[in-house]
C-alpha cells in the first residue's frame, strides 16, 4: 500500500472507530430523524383523535323551529350536550366546567331574522383551559359544521326562492356563480396545479435542503478539526511529519479519510431525514401529493450529476478549512471553539436563504451573501429542483476557486514550519505563544 | 567510524527570541549521545531541527552527511525521531499501529513483516499488542513509541525526553530497552533530557545546553572530573555557575 493510500485507510479506521464521530456523523441521524418524524406523527394523530372526539356544548336562547333544526343538525354529527340555563351567563358558567370544547349559542331572534330574510346569528365559545392546539382546532370544527350548514340551508333558501319565482337555474350556481381554478407555467409549459400548491412545494424543499447542505458541512468541519487537533495534541503529527512522506501527501491523505466519512453521514442524514419527512408529513397528504417531477421541478440526472459535484468541492473546500485554522490550535478544545466561529458563515446564508430568495434582499446584502461560498451551494441546491445548470456551474466554479485557494493555503501552512511552531488558544488569537524550546 | 550528526554555529530564532544561539556539537556513529539541559534550553528546538521538522535560522545541520534543509528527504529515510510526550493513534491496535509507521519505510512485504516483528521484539507488550492504544497505560504507549522509533533499525534514533513522566519503573524499563537495543544493534541514538540521572546512564558522551547554548561537552566521567562533581546534576550547576 503507498504512503497516501495508508494514511487514508488510517483516517478512515480512526474516524470510523471514534465512537463520537461513528455515533454522531453516522448512527444518529439514521436514529434521530425518522425518530423526530414519528414524534411529529403521533403528536399529530393525537391532535386529530382529539379534534375527533372533541365534545360540543349548545345553548339556545330561540325556541323558534329555524333555531330546533339547525340544533338537531349539529347533535348529529358530534358529541353535542343541550345546556339547560337561565340565561347566556349561566349557560357560560355551565360550559365553563363542562368538558366541552366549543360552545354553540343561538341567541334569540335567529330564527326571526332568518325568517324575515336577514342574517342569524351564531356565536362559537372556545374553551381553552390548557391552550393547546387541539382545543383550539375542536373550536373550528364547530365552526365549519355551522359553515357547511350556512351552505346548504343558504341552496334551499334558494331553491325555494327559485320556486316561488317560478324561475330556472341551478341554487349552486346561484349561491357561487363563479368558478375559479388556478394553473402554472413551468419553464413555458402549463401545469395544472395552482402556484400557491407549487410555492409550497418550493418553500418545503428549499427549508430543507439548506438545513441538510448546512449540517452535512458542520460535520466536516468538526470532523476534521478534531481530527487534526487531536494528532497535533498527541504530537502524531509531529512524528508523520518526520517521516519519509510528502508533507502534501499527509495533507491530501488526511482529506480523503475526511471526504469519505463526510460522505457516508451525508448518506445517512439523508436517509434519515427523507424518514423523517415520510412519516412527519404523511398526516398530511396534500404536501406529499404533488409529484415534484410532474411538475417539471424535481431533479433530473444531470442535476444530481452536478448536485454531486457541488457537494463535493464544498466538503472539500470545508475540509481543507477546517484542517488549515486547525492546525493552530494545540488542543481539541480550542479547535472545536474555532470552528464555532467557522460555522457562522455557514449558518448565515442557510437562514436568510430558507425565508427568501437572494433576489429579494438588498444589493449589498446580496453581494455579502455571495463572497460566502457556502451560499453558492445553497443556491445550487434550490437551482437544481429548477433545472437551472448555468446557477449550478456558476457555483461550482466559485466554490472551486475558492477550494483552491484553501487547499493552497493549507498547502503553504503544511510545508513550512508553522505547523509545528504556530498555535493560538481560546483567549489569545493573534498571540504567538511562545513554542517548546 | 564517521560522523552521524555534525552541528556548526545553529542559530533558531523565533521572532525576536533567540531560542538557539550558535550550538556546536558532533556525534559519532553508534554512539549514545545526551543532550542534557533544563527545560526551555533548547533542547526540543536542536532536535527538531535534526529531524527536519523546522529549519535553522542560520548554521550547518547534516545527519550522515546530509543537510537537513536540502536533503530533508533523505535524512528522513534514515532518521526516526520520537517527541517528548508523544502519543499514538488511540484507535488502532499497538499492532495495527507499527505496522502504519512500518510501510513508510518497507520496500516489500517481507521487509515489513520484518519490522513489525522486530517492534513487537522490541515493545516487549506481548499480547497486549492486539488491544487499542487508549486502553494501553503510558508506560506501555512509550514502549510502543519507542519500539516503533527503533524497528525500522534507523541510522539515527532521536528520543525527547524518553522517560519524560513515566513512574520510576516505568522509566527504568524504557531506559533498559534503549540501552539493550543500543547494544544489540549499534546503533546512533540522540537523547534529550532534563534527567541527568538518566542521561549519566544511558549515555557516552554529553553535552550540556542552556540558553540556547552548549556550555561543555565530553564523557560523564570527563565531565565530572571536570568540575569536581560526584555527578552530571552537580557538574551542570557548576557549569552554570549556579551551583
Amino acid at each position: 500500500m503507498g504512503s497516501f493510500m495508508s494514511i487514508v485507510y488510517k483516517e478512515i479506521k480512526e474516524l470510523v472507530r471514534d465512537p463520537k464521530i461513528l455515533f454522531g456523523v453516522v448512527l444518529l441521524p439514521l436514529i434521530l430523524y425518522p425518530l423526530m418524524g414519528q414524534g411529529i406523527q403521533i403528536s399529530q394523530q393525537a391532535l386529530e383523535t382529539s379534534i375527533k372526539g372533541a365534545k360540543f356544548s349548545i345553548y339556545s336562547d330561540d325556541a323558534g323551529m329555524i333555531a330546533n333544526v339547525l340544533m338537531q343538525y349539529i347533535k348529529t354529527n358530534n358529541t353535542v350536550t343541550t345546556i339547560e340555563a337561565s340565561g347566556l351567563q349561566d349557560a357560560l358558567v355551565k360550559y365553563k366546567d363542562s368538558d366541552s370544547v366549543a360552545l354553540v349559542y343561538i341567541p334569540n331572534g335567529y330564527s326571526q331574522n332568518i325568517t324575515e330574510g336577514l342574517k342569524g346569528n351564531v356565536k362559537i365559545y372556545g374553551n381553552l383551559k390548557n391552550l393547546n392546539m387541539a382545543e383550539a382546532s375542536s373550536t373550528e370544527v364547530a365552526g365549519s359544521l355551522v359553515k357547511v350548514y350556512n351552505y346548504y340551508y343558504s341552496l334551499s333558501l334558494i331553491k325555494n326562492l327559485l320556486t316561488d319565482a317560478e324561475q330556472k337555474g341551478s341554487p349552486v350556481a346561484i349561491h357561487d356563480p363563479i368558478r375559479l381554478s388556478f394553473a402554472s407555467i413551468i419553464k413555458g409549459n402549463v401545469i395544472e396545479v395552482s402556484p400557491s400548491q407549487i410555492a409550497s412545494l418550493i418553500v418545503s424543499q428549499s427549508i430543507m435542503l439548506p438545513i441538510m447542505v448546512m449540517m452535512m458541512i458542520i460535520f466536516a468541519i468538526q470532523m476534521a478539526a478534531t481530527s487534526i487537533a487531536l494528532e497535533k495534541e498527541q504530537k502524531t503529527l509531529e512524528t508523520l511529519m518526520t517521516l519519509p512522506v510528502g508533507r502534501l501527501t499527509i495533507l491530501a491523505g488526511k482529506l480523503t479519510g475526511s471526504v469519505v466519512i463526510a460522505i457516508a453521514g451525508s448518506i445517512s442524514y439523508m436517509i434519515g431525514f427523507s424518514y423523517y419527512t415520510s412519516s412527519a408529513f404523511s398526516f398530511a397528504p396534500q404536501v406529499t401529493s404533488v409529484d415534484m417531477s410532474g411538475v417539471g421541478i424535481g431533479i433530473q440526472p444531470m442535476g444530481y450529476v452536478l448536485l454531486g459535484l457541488v457537494m463535493f468541492v464544498t466538503l472539500v473546500s470545508a475540509l481543507a478549512l477546517a484542517i488549515s485554522l486547525a492546525v493552530f490550535t494545540d488542543s481539541v478544545r480550542s479547535a472545536q471553539s474555532l470552528t464555532g466561529v467557522l460555522i457562522v458563515p455557514l449558518i448565515i446564508p442557510a437562514i436568510i436563504l430558507m425565508f427568501s430568495d437572494i433576489e429579494m434582499l438588498p444589493q449589498t446584502i446580496q453581494w455579502v451573501l455571495l463572497v460566502i461560498p457556502y451560499t453558492h451551494t445553497m443556491l445550487a441546491t434550490k437551482a437544481a429542483f429548477l433545472g437551472n445548470y448555468w446557477i449550478i456551474v456558476r457555483s461550482i466554479g466559485y466554490i472551486s476557486v475558492f477550494t483552491v485557494a484553501v487547499l493552497w493555503a493549507a498547502a503553504k501552512i503544511f510545508s513550512t514550519e508553522r505547523i509545528i511552531t504556530s498555535r493560538f488558544t481560546k483567549l489569545s488569537f493573534g498571540k504567538r505563544k511562545k513554542p517548546s524550546i | 567510524m564517521g560522523l552521524a550528526v555534525k552541528i556548526i554555529d545553529l542559530w533558531k530564532s523565533f521572532g525576536y527570541f533567540d531560542a538557539l544561539k550558535g550550538v556546536n556539537f558532533e556525534i559519532e556513529e553508534n554512539e549514545i549521545f545526551g543532550l542534557i539541559g533544563p527545560n526551555g534550553a533548547g533542547k526540543t528546538t536542536t532536535l527538531r531541527i535534526l529531524g527536519t521538522l523546522i529549519s535553522p535560522s542560520s548554521g550547518q545541520v547534516e545527519v550522515f552527511g546530509h543537510d537537513v534543509v536540502k536533503d530533508a528527504g533523505v535524512v528522513r529515510e534514515i532518521l526516526s525521531y520520537l517527541p517528548e510526550d508523544a502519543g499514538a493513534y488511540q484507535y488502532l491496535s499497538g499492532e495495527e499501529y507499527l505496522m502504519f509507521m512500518a510501510g513508510f519505510y518497507a520496500r516489500d512485504k517481507t521487509a515489513l513483516e520484518e519490522m513489525v516483528q522486530a517492534g513487537r521484539e522490541i515493545s516487549g507488550l506481548g499480547d497486549r499488542l492486539k488491544d487499542r492504544v487508549n486502553d494501553y497505560s503510558r508506560g506501555m504507549k512509550r514502549r510502543l513509541l519507542i519500539a516503533r522509533a527503533l524497528m525500522i533499525k534507523p541510522k539515527l534514533t532521536i528520543l525527547d525526553e524518553p522517560t519524560s513522566g513515566l513512574d520510576v519503573i516505568q522509566a527504568y524499563h524504557v531506559r533498559g530497552m534503549i540501552k539493550d537495543y543500543a547494544k544489540r544493534m549499534g546503533v546512533t541514538i540522540l537523547v534529550s533530557s532534563h534527567n541527568m540521572l538518566e542521561v549519566e546512564y544511558l549515555c557516552d558522551r554529553v553535552a550540556l545546553i542552556n540558553e540556547g547554548v552548549i556550555i561543555a561537552e565530553g564523557t560523564p566521567t570527563e565531565l565530572k572530573t571536570r568540575y569536581n562533581a560526584v555527578n552530571l546534576e552537580q557538574a551542570f550547576m557548576e557549569a552554570t555557575h549556579l551551583g
